[in-house]
C-alpha cells in the first residue's frame, strides 16, 4: 500500500478540526485545573478534616480512681488492672473464624461471644468490643500464642476498682458502675464521657468527683486498616484523688466478725461522739462490690436484687425500725429538761398501770423505781406515767434535738428519715388530732415511732457529749495530689445544752443496765463503764405473730443495743441492731467486742480474738405453711 | 534504517517532556508503595523501572522504523493483536475481575494496552487509501471491523475501560478523515439516545453501581461510593501546596485504594499540592499540543490520521483519568498513561509516542 497520497492538498482542510481538537484539550484541561482548584484551595479545609478524620483517632486513657485509706492509713480501695481481651471488628476480615478460634483457645462459649458482638454490631468498626473482660493469665497467653491467626484481637489493660476486703463495709465503700444517661445529662457529670466508671452508692458515690481521674487522652495515626502507625500527642491519665476515711477497719472489723458469731444479720454504727466521725458502719448481710467493678452481670444482679434479704439495701441508714425500749432514753430526757419529773421521781411498778382507764402491762413487778432504776430495769410502768403526764409535743423536741426522727446528715447516699410523731405530724398526715392514749405508746418507742439505726447512734453520740447533734461523717482528708489536707468537719446539725443533772441521771441509769442488773450485762468491759440500753422493736403484733404462726423466721422480734464509753467521758459511742435477733441482749456482745478492740488498739494491746462459731447457722428450709 | 540526519529532526522537547513525567510517576509509585511503618518502598518500583526500560526499547523502534513500513504490515499486525486479546480472553491470568494479562513468565502482558496503537494505524491506513477510503462500502465494513472487533473482545473480558479507549481513536481520525462535523453531532445524539439502552442492558451490574454511586457516592460510602470519596478527600487534602513527599496521610495510610495505579494523580495532588497539579497539567497539555504538532507536519495523510488517533486516545485517557483522580468523574479502570504504575501501559504508551515523533520526524523524507 504504497498509495498513501503526500499531504499538502490535505493539510488546509485539516487546520479547522486540529485546531477544534486543541481547543477541546485547552478547555478540558482548564476545566479540570478549576475542579482541582475548587477541591484544594476553596474546599481545602474540608477535605482537610475529612483527611484527619480518616487517619488520626483519639483513644482514651481510663484513669484510675482515687485510693481510699482507713484513718490508719491501710488500703481499702484500690484499683487492679483488669485484662480485657478485644476485638476490633475492623481489622478482621474471617468474623466468624476468628471467634470460633477465640472460642476454642479461650474456653469461653462462643454462643457468649457472638452476643456481645451482637450488642455492639451498630457501634463504629474500628472501636474494640471487649470480648473477654478480666481475663485470667491463662486465657491472654492463649490469645498471643495465637496472636498471627487473630488479627484484630488484641490485650487490653484497665483500671478497675478493687476492694480487698471483699464484703466487708460495702454498704459504706458502695460500688461503680457505668454512668448512666440521666447522671450524663446532669450538670454534676458535665465533663464525664458515656461510658466512663461512676460511683454508684456509698462512698464511690458521694464522692466521687474527688475519686474520678482524669482520663488521658492518646491521639494515634492509624492506617486504613486500623493499624497504629504513630502516637502523636498523649495526655496522660490523672488518677483519681486519695481519700482517708474515718473508717476505723480493726472495728469495722471486730464488729463484722461478731455478728458472724452472733448469727443474725443487722447494722451497727460506731461513732466518735466528740466529733462525729464515724468509725464503723456495718450492713448485713453485705455484697461483694468487685463483683459490680467490670460491670456486673446480669444473672449476679438479679440474684442479689431478688434475695430475700436484701444484701443491696444499708441497713444502717434505710432500715427504719421502733427504737422499743432504746427510746427510754430520750423519753427520760424529755422529761427531765422539760422538768416534768425530777430524777428521784418515783413510781410504784405493780407489774403495770392503769393509765387512761386503761390497764398497761410491764414485763415484770418492778416495785418503786426512780428515773435511774427505771432505765436500768426498763420499766414500762415508770415511762408510761411520764407519757401520761406529758404533751407528744414535748417529746417531739427533745427526741429530735436527739436526732431521732431526723436525718443524721452523713455522707453517704440514699439515706431514709425515721418518724418522731408530734401533733402537727398528725394532723397534717393522718388528718386527725392527737389522742393522748397514743402518747403513751411512743413512750416505750413503740406505735408511730420509727428510728433508722444511724439516728439511734447519733441519739447516743449526742447524749455522750452532752448535747451536740454530731453529724456522722466519713472523709478524714484528701490527698489532691500535693498533699494531705484535712477536710473540715461538718457542723453540729443542731446543739442543745443538756443540764449536768439530767445528763448524770441518765448516765447512771444506762451505768446500771450495763453494770448491774439490767439488760445490758453482756456489754460489760471491766474497768470502762460502759453505758447501754437494749431494745426490742416489734416485727408483728402479738395477734399478727398467732395468725401468722411462728414458724417463720421473718416475724421474729429485733434486738437493739445503743452504747457509749466510757461514762462520764465517752469516746464511743454507737448502735448494735440485730435482725430478728428476738432480744437486745444479745445484740450487747457485738457492740462489746468493737469496744474492746477499741481500746485495746488505743493501750497497744492486741486486738481481742472471738471465739470461732462453731458451726455457720443452718439456715432453716422455708416450708410452706401446713394447711 | 535510522538515518543519522534524521536525527536532527527527533522532537527533544517532547522527548525531555515525556522523560519529566515518567520520572514523575516513578517518585509517585515510590511514595505510594512505601511503607511508613518499616520505612521501605515495595518492589513495584523496580518493576516499574524494568517497564521503563522495556518501553525505551518499544520507544527507539518505533522510532526507527519508518511509520509507513508498519503501515504496510498493517493486516499481519492487527491479526496478532487480535489473537493476543482473544487468548488473553480465553486463557489469561485473571486480575480485578477480568481475564486482560498473558503471562510470560517475568512480566504478564496486557495486549489490550496496545490495541489503540494498532487500531490507530489500521484505520489512518486504511482512511489514507484514497481508492479504499471511507468512501467505499467496503472501506466502511472493514473501519467497523478494525475498531469493532477488539473492541468485543476487550469488553468480554470484560474490560470496558480499556475497550472505550478505542473509541477517541477512532472519533479523532474520523474526524480528520472528513467526516462531517454535522455526523460528529448526528453520533453525539445518537451516543445520548442509546445511553438509557447501554444502561439497561450493555452494562455489568458493578459498572452501573460505579456510575450511580458516582451521581452520589454518600448512598455507598464504604462500597462503590469510597474510592470516590477517598478520592476527592485526598486531593482536597492536600491543599494549595500539598503535604510533602511521603506526607500524604492518605495514600500512606491506604485510605486511597490503587494509589498506585488508577489513583496515581490524587497521590501528587495530595503530596504536591495545587502547584503540583499545575505542574503536572501543564506537562501533559505540553505533551498533547506538542504531539498534535506532529499531526500538523505529517507530509502525508497516513501520518497525519496516525497522530491524530493515538493522540486522541492519549488525551482521552489523561483526561478522563485526572478528572477521576479528583472525584470529578465515575470510577474506571483506567490508567493515566507514563505516570501510573504498569508495565503494558508504559510500553505502549512509549510505543505510541515512538511512532508519533517518528512521523515528525520523517516529515522531509519521501
Amino acid at each position: 500500500m504504497g498509495e498513501t497520497e503526500t499531504a499538502g492538498t490535505g493539510r488546509d482542510s485539516m487546520t479547522l478540526p486540529l485546531a477544534l481538537l486543541r481547543l477541546s484539550v485547552v478547555i478540558a484541561f482548564t476545566a479540570i485545573a478549576v475542579g482541582f482548584w475548587l477541591l484544594q484551595v476553596a474546599q481545602h479545609e474540608k477535605y482537610r478534616q475529612l483527611a484527619e478524620n480518616n487517619h488520626q483517632r483519639t483513644l482514651s486513657l481510663s484513669a484510675p480512681r482515687g485510693v481510699v485509706f482507713d484513718r490508719d492509713g491501710r488500703v481499702l480501695v484500690e484499683n487492679r488492672y483488669s485484662l480485657n481481651i478485644s476485638l476490633v471488628r475492623e481489622q478482621v476480615d474471617d468474623l466468624e473464624g476468628s471467634i470460633d478460634l477465640l472460642a476454642e483457645v479461650s474456653g469461653v462459649p462462643s454462643s457468649a461471644l457472638w452476643s456481645v458482638v451482637e450488642r455492639y454490631e451498630r457501634d463504629p468498626a474500628y472501636r474494640p468490643i471487649v470480648l473477654i473482660s478480666d481475663a485470667s493469665l491463662g486465657q491472654v497467653a492463649a490469645v498471643a500464642a495465637h496472636a498471627l491467626e487473630l488479627p484484630g484481637v488484641f490485650v487490653q489493660q484497665l483500671p478497675t476498682r478493687f476492694y480487698p476486703a471483699g464484703e466487708v463495709a460495702a454498704h459504706l465503700f458502695g460500688y461503680v458502675g457505668e454512668v448512666s444517661t440521666d447522671q450524663l445529662a446532669s450538670a454534676e457529670f458535665q465533663n464525664v464521657r458515656s461510658g466512663a466508671v461512676v460511683g454508684k452508692s456509698g462512698v464511690e458515690q458521694t464522692y466521687n468527683q474527688l475519686l474520678m481521674g482524669n482520663d488521658g487522652a492518646r491521639q494515634v495515626v492509624v492506617d486504613a486498616i486500623g493499624r497504629e502507625i504513630d502516637t502523636i500527642g498523649e495526655v496522660a491519665p490523672q488518677e483519681g484523688r486519695q481519700l482517708q476515711l474515718t473508717l476505723d477497719y480493726d472495728l469495722q472489723e471486730a464488729a463484722e466478725a461478731a455478728f458472724a458469731l452472733a448469727g443474725f444479720d443487722g447494722a451497727a454504727v460506731v461513732l466518735d461522739p466528740r466529733s462525729g466521725e464515724v468509725l464503723s458502719l456495718v450492713s448485713l448481710p453485705a455484697y461483694d462490690p468487685n463483683a459490680f467493678a467490670l460491670g456486673i452481670d446480669s444473672a449476679t444482679w438479679d440474684s442479689l436484687n431478688q434475695d430475700p434479704r436484701r444484701p443491696l439495701s444499708s441497713r444502717a441508714l434505710q432500715g427504719r425500725y421502733s427504737p422499743g425500749s432504746t427510746f427510754k432514753i430520750a423519753m427520760a430526757v424529755a422529761a427531765l429538761e422539760e422538768g416534768i419529773v425530777t430524777p428521784d421521781f418515783r413510781v410504784n411498778c405493780g407489774g403495770g398501770g392503769t393509765f387512761y382507764g386503761r390497764f398497761y402491762q410491764c414485763h415484770t413487778t418492778h416495785g418503786s423505781v426512780d428515773m435511774r432504776e427505771a432505765l436500768e430495769q426498763s420499766c414500762n410502768t415508770y415511762f408510761y406515767t411520764l407519757g401520761e403526764k406529758m404533751e407528744v409535743d414535748q417529746i417531739h423536741k427533745w427526741a429530735s434535738a436527739l436526732g431521732l426522727g431526723e436525718m443524721s446528715g452523713i455522707d453517704l447516699p440514699y439515706e431514709v428519715q425515721g418518724l418522731m410523731p408530734s401533733t402537727t405530724w398528725k394532723r397534717e398526715r393522718r388528718g386527725e388530732p392527737w389522742y393522748p392514749g397514743e402518747t403513751l405508746s411512743v413512750a416505750i418507742g413503740q406505735g408511730a415511732v420509727s428510728v433508722t439505726p444511724i439516728s439511734l447512734a447519733v441519739m447516743m453520740a449526742t447524749v455522750a457529749n452532752g448535747g451536740t447533734r454530731v453529724t456522722p461523717h466519713l472523709l478524714k482528708a484528701v490527698n489532691d495530689g500535693d498533699g494531705w489536707s484535712q477536710a473540715a468537719p461538718p457542723v453540729p446539725r443542731s446543739a442543745v445544752a443538756l443540764s449536768p443533772r439530767t445528763l448524770s441521771a441518765v448516765t447512771d441509769g444506762l451505768w446500771y443496765v450495763v453494770n448491774r442488773a439490767g439488760t445490758g450485762r453482756r456489754g460489760r468491759i471491766n474497768g470502762r463503764d460502759v453505758i447501754g440500753k437494749t431494745g426490742t422493736a416489734q416485727v408483728i403484733s402479738l395477734q399478727g405473730r398467732i395468725a401468722a404462726g411462728d414458724s417463720e423466721r421473718d416475724l421474729r422480734d429485733h434486738g437493739w443495743f445503743v452504747f457509749a464509753a466510757p461514762a462520764g467521758a465517752p469516746e464511743i459511742a454507737g448502735v448494735v441492731f440485730g435482725e430478728h435477733a428476738e432480744h437486745g441482749y444479745l445484740a450487747a456482745p457485738i457492740a462489746r467486742h468493737v469496744m474492746e478492740t477499741y481500746f485495746a488498739k488505743q493501750e497497744g494491746r492486741p486486738r481481742p480474738v472471738l471465739p470461732l462459731p462453731a458451726r455457720p447457722p443452718a439456715v432453716p428450709a422455708i416450708v410452706a405453711a401446713t394447711q | 534504517m535510522l538515518e543519522r540526519r534524521l536525527y536532527r529532526h527527533i522532537d527533544w522537547l517532547l522527548v525531555g517532556a515525556l522523560a519529566l513525567l515518567c520520572a514523575v510517576g516513578v517518585t509517585m509509585i515510590y511514595s505510594t508503595t512505601y511503607d511508613p511503618l518499616t520505612g521501605a518502598a515495595g518492589p513495584l518500583v523496580s518493576t516499574q523501572l524494568w517497564a521503563l526500560g522495556l518501553g525505551l526499547v518499544a520507544f527507539v523502534i518505533m522510532l526507527s522504523v519508518d511509520y509507513r513500513w508498519f503501515s504496510d504490515s498493517w493486516v499481519v499486525i492487527f491479526v496478532g493483536l487480535v489473537a493476543l486479546v482473544g487468548y488473553a480472553m480465553l486463557f489469561g491470568t485473571e486480575g480485578g475481575g477480568a481475564r486482560r494479562w498473558i503471562d510470560l513468565g517475568a512480566f504478564n502482558l496486557q495486549p489490550s494496552e496496545f490495541a489503540r496503537i494498532v487500531v490507530a494505524l489500521a484505520l489512518a491506513t486504511l482512511f489514507a487509501d484514497r481508492r479504499r477510503g471511507p468512501q467505499t462500502p467496503v472501506g466502511w465494513m472493514l473501519a467497523v471491523l478494525i475498531v469493532g472487533l477488539p473492541f468485543l473482545l476487550i469488553a468480554q473480558q470484560p474490560d470496558l475501560g480499556t475497550a472505550v479507549t478505542l473509541l477517541p481513536v477512532c472519533f479523532g481520525i474520523l474526524v480528520f478523515a472528513g467526516l462531517r462535523l454535522r455526523y460528529v453531532a448526528v453520533l453525539v445524539v445518537l451516543a445520548i439516545l442509546t445511553a438509557p439502552v447501554a444502561w439497561a442492558y450493555g452494562l455489568e451490574d458493578y459498572q452501573r453501581q460505579r456510575i450511580s454511586s458516582f451521581l452520589d457516592p454518600e448512598q455507598d460510602a464504604r462500597g462503590a461510593g469510597y474510592q470516590q470519596i477517598q478520592a476527592r478527600i485526598t486531593v482536597g487534602s492536600g491543599g494549595p501546596v500539598g503535604k510533602g513527599f511521603l506526607k500524604g496521610t492518605q495514600s500512606q495510610y491506604n485510605f486511597l485504594p490503587v494509589a498506585h495505579n488508577d489513583f496515581i494523580f490524587s497521590v501528587l495532588a495530595e503530596e504536591q499540592g495545587f502547584l503540583g497539579v499545575v505542574f503536572a497539567l501543564g506537562l501533559y497539555l505540553f505533551v498533547i499540543l506538542r504531539g498534535l504538532d506532529a499531526a500538523r507536519l505529517a507530509k502525508d495523510r497516513l501520518g497525519t490520521y496516525l497522530v491524530v488517533g493515538l493522540m486522541s486516545g492519549f488525551a482521552f485517557q489523561v483526561i478522563y483519568n485526572i478528572a477521576m483522580s479528583a472525584g470529578l468523574a465515575p470510577v474506571k479502570g483506567l490508567t493515566l498513561p507514563l505516570m501510573s504504575y504498569g508495565g503494558s501501559s508504559v510500553i505502549a504508551t512509549l510505543a505510541a509516542f515512538g511512532l508519533v515523533l517518528n512521523v515528525r520526524m520523517r516529515r522531509f523524507t519521501n
